[in-house]
């Protein structure tokens, strides 16, 4: 009870309302990061397209995928560099 | 000139989607426009009751837009407002009997005959919520404030942008005592969860429950909070200025709260 008074006068009291926002703004951007299979596959092939034209890379041995945390979600892209592309003048 | 056509949605169902949808059509009416309110939730149809209809119905929206009937036979006339109009739902009928372009060719021809339409779409992002937004010129989305409301608005108001539609935002059913103690979001936590512009706010109230049992619109009665409040946001559909939005407060003025002590309230 007394916590509960000392609470109430620092007004650290936790609001549950504060939960909810937090929940709902993370559930949202990871309702949106739910792409599907064919969407990926194409930034898959976009992505090595541009990294092409700097570097030679593996694109059997790349992969890519969204990473979910706590706080954030990432897109992970993974590829093992075999060459630097001369820069043609 | 064309009316509009305004459709109401929400993805979740039980917000107060029917009350928003027979409030605001019948605020508008009561502005001087001719309104007709055409209940899109095939199979499983509400406004009827709610508008104190139900006795009148004799054809409806899929028999119109299935040319089995003229719209004239379809549309009911309210008892107690002038110039509301009400196309009810089949009852028996499967969802899937309508086609969005049959839709397309009955609102096209409403829009000739009313200033305004208001389409009550059904819970869900199916057919029947498809066949509701497809002639839409404007759109409202209902919420309550809570995780699963707004989760499922901000599904629906995605989909709305992708079809072109810039949808508003009715916050329902808001409690201020409760949103004062941080039990419940508050609006301006669901707008800017949702990032998308206000229509109205409209308090809890249980005057809405009282005036469906009764078949009345909640609109005709002063002493409703929400009532009020769906008839703020109608003037401003009308496109009226200087009716602000009023946040819903719990706090009441001196008189009233004498009044009530004494029972005369």
């Amino acid at each position: 009870m007394l916590s509960g008074l000392l609470k109430r006068f620092t007004g650290q009291k936790k609001k549950s309302k504060d939960d909810a926002k937090k929940r709902l703004q993370f559930s949202l951007i990871y309702d949106k990061l739910e792409v599907n299979d064919t969407t990926l596959i194409d930034l898959q092939n976009d992505i090595v397209d541009v990294i092409s034209k700097y570097f030679e890379i593996d694109r059997e041995a790349l992969e890519l995928k969204v990473k979910r945390d706590d706080n954030v979600s990432a897109l992970v892209f993974n590829t093992p560099i075999l060459h630097v592309r001369r820069k043609q003048a | 000139m064309e009316g509009k056509i305004i459709v109401v949605t929400s993805g979740k169902g039980g917000v107060g989607k029917t009350t928003a949808t027979s409030s605001i059509g019948a605020a508008l009416a009561l502005e001087g426009n001719r309104v007709a309110i055409v209940d899109m939730d095939i199979g499983l149809r509400n406004l009827d009751v709610v508008m104190g209809l139900e006795n009148r119905i004799v054809f409806n929206i899929v028999d119109v837009v299935l040319e089995r009937c003229k719209i004239e036979q379809a549309t009911i006339r309210d008892r107690r407002i002038d110039n509301l109009f009400l196309i009810p739902a089949s009852q028996s009928d499967n969802k899937d009997v309508l086609t969005t372009a049959g839709v397309e060719r009955v609102a096209k021809e409403l829009r000739k005959q009313f200033d305004y339409v208001i389409m009550d779409s059904p819970a869900g992002i199916e057919r029947g919520f498809e066949n509701s937004i497809v002639s839409a010129n404007e759109a409202l989305v209902v919420c309550t404030p809570d995780v699963s409301a707004v989760r499922d608005a901000d599904r629906v108001i995605g989909i709305l942008y992708s079809r072109s539609l810039t949808p508003k935002l009715i916050v329902n059913r808001i409690e201020p005592a409760r949103v004062r103690r941080g039990e419940m979001l508050s609006h301006e936590d669901v707008v800017e969860v949702l990032a998308i512009e206000l229509a109205g706010l409209v308090p809890m109230d249980d005057k809405v429950l009282i005036s469906s049992n009764t078949g009345t619109p909640l609109v005709l009665q002063n002493d409703s909070k929400a009532g009020q409040a769906f008839r703020r946001i109608a003037r401003r559909l009308n496109g009226e200025e200087n009716v602000p939005i009023e946040v819903p407060t719990d706090k009441t003025n001196m008189w009233s709260k004498i009044s009530r002590s004494f029972g005369l309230k």
